[in-house]
């Protein structure tokens, strides 16, 4: 299975297929600079705000999704059922909610241009100037 | 009856909530069943008949969001070895006093354990149930306030958690349900994290007290006959060294996890002590080990209870306690000696991005009792 996967891995780089990529995107006008580790904390619930200390609001692209199951894989290294059990001891303790879900990459990209302090992903072909990318991956 | 009018009317009123507070409904879902493989055995509430309703239950939470970091939650369960009777298992107002601290009111769960809060969403760990040896002591909610502290510590996630409350609910003890409150809880928890392992501590304390005056001794005479018997004879010291009534009880956890290339390590350790009472020292953990194959997670567990009878309370009476007044004190400090272990093997499979079906054999060897069960389980777990 691994080796399947370093293959699937090797041919996507090989042929630079960049419509596959996954651009995390925020508002224009916010000016912070986001790791891998920053995502992780923000889309697991265990940070609220970005570099500056300003508030962050992250917004998951919904289940089944194509872009999601790329996110939940690549960034924050879990399959879905892990992120649904880890989601499960926190909201069925008042610990925590998951991010807002939003249908596809239009509503999100709609999401992002309308609010200063969200912050989601979409599919790379989909970046357009309503947006600014912060990573890929 | 009254209390399920109740309920439904609570619920409705919350459902019906006006249109501007932010309503989420989640719930989960256990389907299960079990039974002994040999004809006498009983564990884990199974016998040898094949039983869908033991370790089943269905909840609902409603979440809502009244806006300025205010929110209320309820979570309504119905477990099958109640008949499904729905009851309040969290109910709850939470306020987000900062980015980092948040308070929670109401019914809420005593943090015992690692898994204790969410011991009845089956869909949020890999065992068909939480280890009985280290999980069986009962008093699982608590009325009361918590404070839940977050934050970073070096590379460290830190959540400190600061419980203050009152169980008031009933116990089992020798087949008898009889009245259990422990008063004035104070407790502490707080876990580590890092990307691939945790580390847990708990300190709780409380004033308990269990009505066991109602338990048999022997038919027709209860412990509280007995210990009116004790104290009329001119022994009320030892009375008090038995009984259950408003004594220091004191709560010990460590907890360990580790997730790394696929493999799965949890392992906790508990220390159980109620002062002047015949409640026995309990020195309790478990073991687990599992691997993540895609979607499919087999794992084998070892749990060790170690809870010694407190012999002491009688020793100094050995020589001015009439044989017949000896006895049932000895009977009764012994009743609580208990030493088993268990293994568990079993497996998860997330045959479905909400559920999660699981099989799991567990053998309990009862060392005092010289007496092996063993039970055998499977089902779905679900959260939707």
């Amino acid at each position: 299975m691994r080796i399947v996967k370093t293959a699937l891995l090797l041919t996507a780089l090989l042929s630079g297929a960049a419509a596959a990529d996954i651009a995390v995107v925020v508002n224009p006008a916010n000016a912070n600079a986001v790791s891998a580790d920053d995502l992780n904390r923000l889309f697991l619930g265990r940070a609220s705000s970005f570099a500056d200390g300003s508030k962050a609001t992250p917004l998951n692209l919904a289940e089944g999704q194509a872009g999601r199951d790329e996110f939940d894989n690549k960034v924050l290294n879990r399959s879905a059922a892990q992120l649904k059990a880890y989601w499960s001891k926190l909201v069925f303790t008042g610990k925590g909610t998951p991010p807002k879900e939003l249908a596809d990459d239009a509503a999100v990209k709609a999401a992002i241009a309308a609010d200063a302090t969200a912050i989601g992903y979409i599919s790379s072909a989909s970046v357009d100037g309503s947006v600014k990318v912060v990573a890929s991956f | 009856m009254l209390k399920k009018s109740l309920i439904a009317v609570t619920l409705s009123t919350l459902l019906a909530a006006p249109a501007y507070a932010d309503l989420t409904i989640n719930g989960f879902a256990s389907i299960k069943a079990g039974m002994t493989l040999d004809s006498d055995d009983t564990l884990y509430g199974y016998d040898d008949d094949l039983d869908f309703s033991n370790e089943s239950l269905f909840a609902v939470q409603v979440m809502s969001d009244l806006g300025e970091k205010l929110s209320v939650t309820a979570q309504l369960m119905g477990r099958g070895n109640d008949d499904f009777d729905v009851d309040f298992e969290w109910a709850f107002i939470s306020y987000q006093l900062s980015d980092d601290l948040r308070i929670n009111a109401g019914r809420l769960r005593t943090p015992f354990y690692k898994y204790s809060d969410f011991r009845d969403v089956g869909y949020a760990y890999d065992w068909l149930r939480v280890p009985q040896g280290v999980y069986g002591l009962g008093f699982d909610n608590i009325e009361g306030i918590s404070l839940y502290h977050t934050t970073q510590l070096g590379n460290f996630d830190s959540s400190l958690q600061l419980v203050a409350g009152a169980y008031d609910g009933d116990a089992r003890i020798s087949g008898t349900d009889v009245t259990a409150e422990i008063q004035n809880i104070v407790g502490l928890t707080w876990e580590l994290s890092r990307d691939w392992y945790s580390m847990r501590a708990a300190y709780l304390i409380g004033e308990v007290s269990v009505g066991a005056e109602a338990v048999q001794l022997e038919p027709g005479v209860t412990f509280g006959d007995f210990f009116t018997g004790l104290s009329g004879a001119g022994f009320g010291a030892l009375v008090n060294e038995i009984d259950i009534n408003e004594e220091d009880g004191a709560f010990f956890g460590l907890g360990f996890t580790a997730d790394k290339n696929d493999w799965l390590l949890v392992a906790e350790y508990t220390l159980v002590k109620v002062d002047n009472s015949f409640i026995s020292d309990q020195k309790n953990f478990y073991v687990s080990v599992g691997h993540r194959f895609d979607s499919v997670t087999p794992y084998i567990s070892y749990e060790k209870e170690d809870n010694e009878a407190k012999t002491e309370i009688y020793t100094p009476y050995l020589a001015t306690l009439p044989p017949q007044l000896l006895l049932p004190v000895v009977g009764i400090v012994q009743s609580q000696a208990r030493e088993a272990t268990t293994y568990n093997v079993g497996l998860r499979y997330d045959f479905h991005p909400s559920a999660a079906f699981k099989v799991q054999y567990s053998s309990e060897d009862n060392e005092i009792a010289d007496l092996r069960q063993d039970v055998l389980a499977f089902g779905v777990d679900l959260v939707f």
